[in-house]
Formats: C-alpha cells, sequence, structure tokens
C-alpha cells in the first residue's frame, strides 16, 4: 500500500454516503423553497421532511411527531439539557450526569451550576461503565433531569441504557441520552426504552454535517424551553427555517442504517478485532473501555510512547489520539482519567474507529505502522533516571 | 488538531533522527521537566565534541529539537555546551510559543551536559 492516508476517524464523522449526496442534489433541483410556504413548491418541501422524519422514526422505532431537528448533536444535547432543567426548575434544581459525557453535555451541565442548578457528576468503574446502584443513590427527590451517553465517544462503552431510564421513570425524573456515537449504528428502540430525550446527528452515520434530531417523548412533564426564539416551526420547540436537503439526507441516511445495521456491525466487529489482534501482544498496551463495547472503536494506550509523537509517527493514518492535541491543549483525555488512567495512560492513548468503508487492508496497514510507531518511539526513549 | 503544527523541518528531523541513542563512553545528562524526558550522550576529542547522542521521549517539537541541537553541536567546542541557547531553534524549528518550556529543558540538559564536562560526572 502506498503512503496515502488512511481515515480511521469515523467517531469523528464519517463520509456522506454517495447516494445520500445524489439525493440531496436531485432533491435540491427539485425545490428551493421554505417548507414554511404554502404554496406548491412549499408543500413539496414539507413533504419531503415529512418523508425523512418518517425515516428516522422508523430507524429509532419512534413516531415522527416526537422529532425536532437540530443542527446537530450539541444543539440536541443543549436543548435538551438547558431547555429541560430550565422547565422543571419549578419542581427542582438537581441534575446528574457522568464525568465522561462529551462536552456538548459537560459544559451543558456547567451552563446549569452557573445558573445555580445542583449537579451530580458520577464516576463510572474502570472499564467505563456506569452501574445502576451508583446511577440510583444519585437520584434526589429534586433531582428533576438525567442524561447519561449511549455509546462513549472515545472508548466506544455503552451504558444500560434501559435500567438507567427505568431509574428515572420510576422517579419522573428527564431521562436525556447522548446518541451522537449510537444512532445510525447501533439498535435503537424508544418504544422500549425508557428515555426522554435523545440526540443524534446526521453525519456519524454517513448524512451530511450540519443537522441532527433531538426525540421528545410525549409524556407529562417531558418537555424542553426553547434556546431560539423567532417563528412558530416546530411547535416553536426550535423555531427557525428548516434546511430542507439536509434534513432529507439525515433522513436517507438513517433509511439505509436501518437497512445495513446488521451488516455493519458485522463488519465493525470484524475490522475491530482485526485491529486489536494485531496489536495485543506488542507489550504494554492498555485496552480502554470494555471489550465488548461499541465494536467501531478501540482505544489503546502504550506504556513508554508519548501520545503526540505516537500521533505523528502513525501518519498516514487518521486517528484521534488520547488528549486535546491542539498547539494550545494538551490535556489528557478526562474520559480517560475518568476510567482511572493516569496521566500518561490517558496521554498515549490512540482511538481507531472504523466505518463501513474500512478495508481489512487499511486496518492490515494500521497494525503494521503502529506496531513500528511503538517500537521506534520506545526506543528513542530514555530510562527513567535512577 | 488545528493548522499544520509542524514545519517540514520538524517532521523531517522527527523521522529520522540521525543522532538517536547512546554513547558508551564520554558523558550523559538526563533531565526530566515540562512533559520531556530527555539524556544527552557527548564524546570529545581535542576539546571539541566529536560525537553526541540523545534519547528523548517527548513531543515531536521536542525530539527534532535534540536532533537539531545534537547536529549543531557536533565539532564544536565543549565550551560551546555551556553557551548553547535554545532561541535559535525555536525559530529554527518553529516551535511555538507554549512549548518555549519543552525547548528550555533541552536547554538545560546540554548546559548540565557541558557542566559535567568541566566540572567531572
Amino acid at each position: 500500500m502506498d503512503e496515502r492516508p488512511v481515515y480511521l476517524d469515523y467517531a469523528a464523522s464519517t463520509p456522506v454516503d454517495p447516494q445520500i449526496w445524489d439525493f440531496m442534489r436531485d432533491l435540491s433541483a427539485r425545490t428551493c423553497a421554505n417548507a414554511s410556504s404554502t404554496h406548491a413548491a412549499g408543500r413539496l418541501a414539507q413533504s419531503v421532511i415529512a418523508d425523512a422524519a418518517d425515516r428516522l422514526a422508523a430507524l429509532l422505532h419512534t413516531e415522527p411527531r416526537k422529532l425536532i431537528w437540530t443542527s446537530g448533536a450539541t444543539e440536541s444535547d443543549n436543548l435538551a439539557i438547558l431547555g429541560g432543567a430550565r422547565y422543571r426548575a419549578h419542581r427542582g434544581r438537581h441534575v446528574v450526569t457522568m464525568r465522561t459525557e462529551h462536552k456538548a453535555v459537560t459544559d451543558a451541565f456547567a451552563r446549569l451550576a452557573a445558573e445555580g442548578f445542583d449537579v451530580t457528576w458520577l464516576d463510572p468503574d474502570p472499564n467505563g461503565i456506569l452501574d445502576p446502584n451508583v446511577f440510583a443513590a444519585a437520584l434526589r427527590d429534586d433531582t428533576q433531569l438525567a442524561s447519561i451517553m449511549f455509546v462513549n465517544n472515545e472508548t466506544g462503552v455503552m451504558q444500560d441504557i434501559d435500567a438507567l431510564g427505568g431509574l428515572c421513570r420510576e422517579r419522573d425524573i428527564l431521562f436525556h441520552v447522548d446518541a451522537a456515537q449510537a444512532a445510525g449504528k447501533v439498535r435503537i428502540d424508544l418504544e422500549e426504552l425508557p428515555v426522554d430525550l435523545l440526540s443524534l446527528t446526521a453525519h456519524k452515520f454517513y448524512g451530511p454535517k450540519g443537522i441532527g434530531a433531538l426525540y421528545i417523548a410525549d409524556r407529562p412533564g417531558c418537555h424542553v424551553e426553547p434556546l431560539l426564539f423567532g417563528g412558530g416551526q416546530q411547535r416553536r420547540i426550535r423555531p427557525g427555517t428548516m434546511p430542507t436537503e439536509l434534513i432529507a439526507g439525515l433522513g436517507k441516511a438513517a433509511e439505509i442504517a436501518t437497512e445495513r445495521m446488521d451488516a455493519d456491525l458485522r463488519h465493525l466487529a470484524a475490522m475491530r478485532d482485526r485491529m486489536w489482534t494485531g496489536i495485543a501482544d506488542v507489550g504494554g498496551l492498555l485496552r480502554n473501555g470494555e471489550a465488548d463495547g461499541f465494536p467501531g472503536i478501540l482505544n489503546v494506550s502504550a506504556a513508554g510512547v508519548e501520545g503526540e509523537s505516537l500521533l505523528l509517527a502513525l501518519e498516514p493514518l487518521l486517528v484521534a489520539t488520547g488528549s486535546a492535541c491542539n498547539s494550545t491543549n494538551q490535556e489528557p483525555s478526562y474520559v480517560l482519567r475518568a476510567l482511572g488512567r493516569s496521566d500518561a495512560e490517558a496521554q498515549s492513548a490512540i482511538r481507531f474507529s472504523f466505518g463501513r468503508p474500512t478495508t481489512g487492508q487499511e486496518v492490515r496497514f494500521a497494525v503494521e505502522r503502529y506496531r513500528a510507531a511503538v517500537a521506534r518511539l520506545r526506543e528513542l526513549a530514555p530510562g527513567r533516571a535512577a | 488538531m488545528t493548522a499544520e503544527p509542524y514545519s517540514a523541518r520538524v517532521r523531517e528531523l522527527f523521522a529520522a533522527p540521525a543522532h538517536a541513542g547512546d554513547l558508551k563512553s564520554g558523558q550523559s545528562a538526563q533531565v526530566e521537566a515540562q512533559d520531556l524526558r530527555l539524556r544527552l550522550s557527548a564524546v570529545t576529542s581535542d576539546g571539541a565534541i566529536a560525537t553526541m547522542r540523545f534519547r528523548a521521549w517527548g513531543c515531536p517539537h521536542s525530539i527534532a529539537a535534540a536532533e537539531a541541537a545534537c547536529n549543531a553541536l557536533e565539532g564544536q567546542p565543549v565550551a560551546a555546551l555551556l553557551e548553547f541557547s535554545a532561541h535559535d531553534l525555536m525559530e529554527y524549528l518553529s516551535v511555538p510559543v507554549e512549548k518555549t518550556g519543552r525547548i528550555l529543558v533541552l536547554e538545560d540538559a546540554v548546559r548540565s551536559l557541558g557542566l559535567k564536562f568541566r566540572d567531572g560526572p
């Protein structure tokens, strides 16, 4: 294989499926109308959006009327957490989440704390799992909202959403799930799961960037205050002109994901297992997160290796590191620190994430490159001073 | 990762550091601070630095800087170790200002090596 980039960062974003580009392009040629317009072209846009909602609802096993379009998971998370807590603030001001949530969630909770809400931050066990007993113990009479992610974006760890949601439902607590890494990838049945609010984004499952959705259950006390104002669209929960093409793209991505989910999961598991099998004997490696989590993610720390140098030595592999990896912030991953990893372990972590287009040849190349990079950097490093 | 974080020079020196390793004779100095663990070794001949090697656990800029320093110091008088300044390396390698501390660790290591030649281990 030549030195072309090998993309193994599908947890960060996925390429848009060519079928979806074609679908969106064709739609764009058919109508430019605002879906709020009442003329024929506007009604066509409305019908396109309704079709997309049907497709997404089918993926999630829910009803289209329970879906709100947003700009992506960050907005959905913010709308659910800020909007949900504010809506229920007259009942109580205690909210619960985990330290290993995505920044879109943790920063929203930090905002709630600044507004006077009492935030409980829960730690997972060393495998990244939140014990339902720990969760139950954190819930109080004044708890109004809890937010737990479905699949962790760094480790692939999957939480027991059914059990955690059940604990909330028993206590009439709003339960939000950040499903940015789960939607379109693992089965989500909102007819069965006790989830009140669920966030997702299209670009994690081969749809376009800039479009997401928030599911809002239809039950008493389950509502969110809007974050935006200025129109009557989407029941005023999320006003603004709806991006017809992007919504259609999300809907098409949902349709494809529904059809391919089982095959995708088998493929991802095969790629992840091939990767891990290929490097497991390197020595001094630490797999971060439970082994039977979401199969699209493999997170590995390497003792004696500096993370930023490892990332550069791995080129042309395009992977994510355990640190924020920008020139002004190289803090070790707070997610891995919450799992009990040392700074050095977290800093040396590499997240390999696989996708529908990943090939066995790419994984073999990644194995070779990882083994060589770790060996070279270990050889280069001096021992500890006596 | 934001814009291209590494200059072409850093990439080149990081990818193939000709001075990586240890020396069995001469003097060596090791320092550890600022996310950098660095050992420098040198052998002198007729008052000049004949051979210099390094080992490093650190970021690509640190490794490239160690390689560049070894390359620049070989052939210089031993006293050059005590006069070594990292300032020029920062510019030569386009090291971002937030990594100044790591490059200063390299400077400390070079001077520490110079002191060992001057004062003995």
